[in-house]
């Protein structure tokens, strides 16, 4: 590469991307970097090391919630993947151009009820006495809402209502990503014999690969921070969730019932770390930054 | 299913190609049929899945409190009833309601426009020009993006109060307009879908940066830009967290902590309300409302979400 | 300590003389420093209360949207009062909305409200802490006023002897009954809970399908535990608690609960489910229930028709010499100790707790003020919805709530609904449910800074 070219983008990319630098020092930088030095210090700011990660882990919720949060990822994150690709991909085949529109604006719906409104509908889904699907309800045994919120099936209830709101939204960007790969490609391995399964296998999800990564990598972060479903239910139900149900909850609980920030960032600094490996991992092994 | 057969890839071919348009029969047709309907019906069980409980929350609209729990649950009530619940709703202190509803527009529409201006080039820089930090840049976005909500609350609330912002729509909209998702969006989207030879071309041509900016990527950004607005804006629309914890008078409120405000009032969630209640047919009248602007921008903004993108625009 | 002070600055640490367990100063310790972050804690003084300069100005007033026409009453009765009137969720469900703002506040020192509504008992265990609340039997509000309220009913507010908050309502439980129903099959109302338990089982008996009453709610053990003088939520001192959920007191009560559940007249749904709205609400021989329930249930929720709901004291245990009664909640009003304008942030308080305008008329649950509470009374009967004097047993019931279930910070309500109601949709029995309750509310308990006693 030329050096006069380096030199001419490098102070143009600066000027592109200062505004958006300002905004993520003051909304992202300065906040995170202060929630790691509360998770760090004590009420009266002197630095107490670990104390406050030790104080998180023996707080006899800590476990259960760490256990909650798991078992809800391992629902979520593989019907998330597998469903949004699965379904996107069978949408993209739909060629009925009308058809195809009008199944991604109804797959969407549910993203515009996000929070309080979608869990309000879910509290009426689940209830047998006024659900519309109370005949499947009935056919799993379950008679009352209280047999249905146990807390055994919490973890399916919230993937369900999860991706319920969230995986129209995902799919419509799978879509037009899909479109985005050119006609010509897939007409190539259609000529090489290929078949949908394959030409799926083996032209298009490659091609989504960045997509993919970027959903498992918020989706896995959205999961970890578990908060408005559970934190709605346990209000708006009989309570069987807790208030304690997830570790963002049992941070929230810290921070603002116990008056403990610091315990509040520390949990929060776990997570955090927590999600930062996970997308290392997958960073690393879906070569993400790689600017091909 | 799907298997691998010619014939299925025949089914992939180009869009534009009607299903039911004759096409030269291929060599082991059988397949096709069972494999599109079991498409089909897969998609159907999920727009069912996707639609009924928003169906339901629109016919709960047109109910009284009683006929909710006592009919049948996807039954329409009456328009009647429905005009009943607009009148209580809207007697809810005041036309609160249309405050809230006022307020959301506000926060969400100034916040886009600051995201649009800022994520955009910032997307585009990133994915399309070389500058000393990129590479961390890009790190830190995604470190911010995973980063807990709970936490970020406390610091910011001491951050804005710093700046004397407290109670200000500008207290809301700034940290709105921060939006690390929509400049990965962005970046993804200039990354994969722009072509490097064309900028290359356009410098070539003796455009300048900012030029090769203008006049080459943002006209073909449309998606991108569709993308990330649509996305800011249902994410500033729904967000509920922040307003809750940032804003102290509740005629500042958007919409869905007004929800929760109204959710709070219903005795069969919150025993303690009394007897000028709101009932449930009422909050989910309230919650159509809270939708409404979110689904009427997504048809609008659905042609840009899926557009061929760069493919069409350099073969057409 | 000494350094802690020094360190933190608030002086709230005068009241933890009493605090021992080195737990329960540790997270005090937290509180009082976070409380004081930012600008070295002047205010908060509780015993010798300073008031902050009296500037006079607008009356900030918080409460729940029921509470907003007490508010614009006075307001309209007082239109000189600058008043800045915010609805806000009342703290309901516990969503502990009003102590994340104060929080916030304390850390910000600005922007408190003057008088709060909140329809949570324990909002003192915090906001005394936090340096919120203004004592309000320090000079105040007069000894004489203070007097009307209900026996114990201020007992939520006291710390140490200080008042910190007033009552807005009493929810003490009272027997509800189906009066034409009662007549019609010739049944007596039951004054032991001997008797109900055997009329539970006649009725099952003889009309099966119906209740005398509901297991199912959140507020389960404050209806029946609480009644039955259960030890289970002791509070005291300010960080002290002593659980003892296992005792005689509680197991005859979860044992007459499970007898009642298992031949099915005992309810496992919440009253205020859609499937127990659906499916029983016609089906009510008897409830007991704290006094809300005649509006806000019967009236509001399930529209029984008038001339049929009565109501009778709380049965009692055979052979127990004092009567004793549970609550359900009822709301309280704070006033803030950085109020400006105290003076008519008081007179905006007395008014709204003691107002026959007001709490004798308006107000939806039983006024905690007794003279208020007598013109609610006589209002109520003369409405003819109920079936005969509903004042007596409500007013003898007020004077009777057992004095040693108390309100700590942590949610008795929640604790219920995570460790029991999930084991009792699964078909177990109260009684084999009360170790891991207890457990439960010692873990809930000492996680929130509280010395236990088993």
């Amino acid at each position: 590469m030329a050096s006069g070219r380096v030199r001419w983008p490098g102070r143009a990319g600066h000027g592109f991307v200062t505004p958006y630098v300002v905004l993520l020092i003051a909304f992202g930088v300065v906040p995170t970097g202060y929630a790691i030095y509360f998770a760090f210090t004590d009420a009266g700011d002197t630095f107490v090391g670990l104390s406050n990660f030790l104080a998180a882990a023996n707080d006899f919720r800590f476990v259960t919630a760490v256990g909650h949060v798991a078992i809800y990822l391992i629902c979520w994150l593989p019907s998330l993947v597998v469903l949004v690709v699965a379904l996107a991909l069978t949408l993209h085949r739909v060629t009925v151009r009308s058809a195809s529109r009008a199944l991604r604006f109804l797959y969407y719906v549910p993203g515009a009820l996000a929070g309080t409104t979608g869990v309000l509908v879910w509290l009426f889904m689940l209830d047998p006495a006024v659900s519309p699907a109370a005949f499947l309800l009935h056919a799993f045994g379950f008679d009352t809402f209280g047999q249905v919120v146990a807390p055994e099936h919490l973890p399916i209830l919230f993937t369900v209502i999860a991706f319920w709101t969230g995986a129209g939204g995902w799919m419509v960007v799978m879509y037009g990503a899909l479109n985005n790969i050119s006609p010509d490609l897939i007409e190539a391995a259609k000529i090489d014999g290929a078949g949908a399964w394959r030409t799926a296998r083996h032209v298009q999800i490659p091609l989504l690969r960045k997509w993919i990564v970027y959903m498992v990598i918020l989706a896995f972060a959205g999961g970890t921070q578990l908060f408005v479903e559970p934190q709605l239910l346990s209000q708006a139900s009989v309570g069987v969730a807790g208030r304690d149900y997830s570790l963002n909850q049992l941070s929230y609980d810290f921070a603002f019932q116990n008056n403990n920030v610091n315990t509040a960032a520390a949990v929060s600094v776990e997570l955090l770390l927590v999600g930062l490996v996970v997308a290392g991992l997958f960073v690393a092994r879906s070569r993400f930054f790689d600017a091909d | 299913m799907p298997t691998d057969t010619p014939a299925d890839a025949r089914r992939t071919a180009p869009r534009r190609h009607s299903v039911t348009a004759p096409r030269p029969a291929p060599p082991r047709r059988g397949h096709c049929g069972p494999s599109s309907a079991l498409s089909a019906a897969v998609l159907v069980l999920f727009a069912l899945f996707f639609t009924v409980p928003v169906l339901w929350l629109v016919l709960a609209a047109t109910k009284t409190d009683e006929q909710l729990v006592h009919g049948n649950p996807l039954s329409f009530g009456s328009w009647q009833a429905l005009r009943a619940n607009w009148a209580a709703l809207s007697g809810f202190q005041d036309d609160v309601v249309l405050l809230w509803l006022r307020n959301s527009a506000l926060y969400s529409c100034l916040a886009l426009v600051i995201t649009l201006c800022v994520a955009i080039p910032a997307g585009y820089a990133l994915a399309l020009t070389e500058f000393r930090g990129r590479r961390t840049l890009l790190v830190v976005t995604l470190i911010v993006m995973i980063m807990p909500n709970s936490t970020l609350v406390v610091p910011l609330f001491l951050e804005i109060n710093a700046v004397g912002l407290i109670g200000s729509t500008w207290s809301v909209v700034l940290p709105f307009s921060f939006f690390p998702f929509g400049v990965y969006l962005a970046h993804i989207f200039f990354s994969t879908a722009l072509p490097r030879e064309l900028l290359a071309a356009a410098r070539l041509d003796g455009c300048s940066e900012f030029g090769v900016f203008r006049h080459v990527a943002l006209p073909l950004a449309t998606p991108a830009v569709a993308l990330v607005g649509f996305f800011s804006f249902v994410g500033n629309w729904t967000n509920y967290f922040l307003p809750y914890v940032l804003l102290p008078e509740s005629d500042q409120l958007p919409i869905q902590v007004g929800l929760g405000t109204l959710l709070a009032n219903v005795p069969q969630f919150n025993p303690t309300a009394g007897a000028l209640a709101v009932e449930r047919p009422q909050l989910a009248l309230a919650a159509l409302l809270a939708i409404a602007p979110v689904l009427v921008i997504f048809l609008f903004a659905q042609r840009f979400l899926v557009a061929g993108m760069l493919a069409g625009a350099t073969k057409e | 300590m000494t350094t802690a002070v020094g360190a933190g600055g608030a002086a709230s640490f005068r009241t933890t003389r009493r605090r021992t367990a080195s737990f329960a100063c540790a997270a005090s310790l937290v509180v009082a420093a976070v409380t004081a972050c930012g600008a070295g804690g002047t205010t908060g003084v509780q015993h010798g209360f300073q008031p902050v300069p009296q500037t006079g100005g607008t009356v900030t007033v918080w409460v729940d949207a029921t509470r907003l026409v007490a508010a614009e009453m006075y307001q309209k009765a007082h239109p000189s009062v600058s008043m800045n009137i915010v609805s806000y969720d009342g703290d309901a469900n516990g969503s502990n909305y009003l102590q994340t703002k104060v929080s916030l506040f304390n850390r910000t020192r600005e922007g408190w409200p003057d008088v709060v509504f909140s329809s949570q008992n324990n909002e003192v265990t915090w906001a005394v802490d936090a340096g919120f609340t203004a004592p309000l039997n320090k000079g105040l509000l007069p000894e004489s006023l203070l007097a009307d309220w209900a026996p114990n009913a201020n007992d939520p507010c006291l710390v140490d002897g200080t008042l910190y908050c007033l009552r807005n309502d009493l929810s003490q439980t009272v027997l509800w009954y189906d009066a034409s129903l009662m007549r019609q099959w010739g049944y007596q109302v039951p004054t032991t809970w001997e008797d109900y338990e055997a009329l539970g089982k006649r009725v099952a008996q003889e009309h099966p399908g119906y209740l005398v009453g509901s297991a199912g709610d959140v507020f389960t053990p404050e209806i029946y535990l609480w009644a039955s003088k259960c030890g289970a939520n002791q509070i005291t001192g300010p960080k002290a608690v002593t659980v003892r959920a296992t005792g005689p007191n509680c197991t005859r009560m979860a044992a007459l609960l499970d007898t009642l559940i298992e031949n099915r007249t005992m309810s496992t749904s919440s009253v205020f489910s859609s499937d127990f709205d659906k499916n029983l609400a016609g089906k009510i021989l008897m409830m007991p229930g704290p006094a809300w329930f005649g509006g806000a249930l019967f009236q509001d929720a399930f529209k029984v028709p008038a001339g049929r709901i009565a109501v009778a004291p709380m049965p009692q245990w055979s052979g127990e010499e004092e009567p004793a009664v549970g609550n359900v909640g009822g709301g309280t009003w704070l006033l803030s100790a950085h109020s400006t304008n105290l003076k008519a942030a008081t007179d905006f308080l007395t008014w709204v707790t003691t107002s026959d305008e007001y709490q004798g008329t308006e107000a939806p649950g039983y006024p905690a003020h007794a003279p208020a509470a007598t013109t609610w009374l006589a209002k109520q009967n003369s409405s003819g919805y109920y079936a005969g004097d509903i004042a007596a047993p409500l007013r003898a019931a007020a004077g009777q709530v057992w004095p040693e279930w108390g309100y700590g910070q942590f949610s008795q309500e929640a604790i219920w609904a995570a460790t029991v109601t999930p084991g009792l949709t699964a078909g177990k029995s109260i009684v084999s449910l009360l170790p891991a309750w207890q457990d439960a509310i010692v873990n809930h308990a000492r996680a929130n800074g509280y010395a236990v006693t088993r």
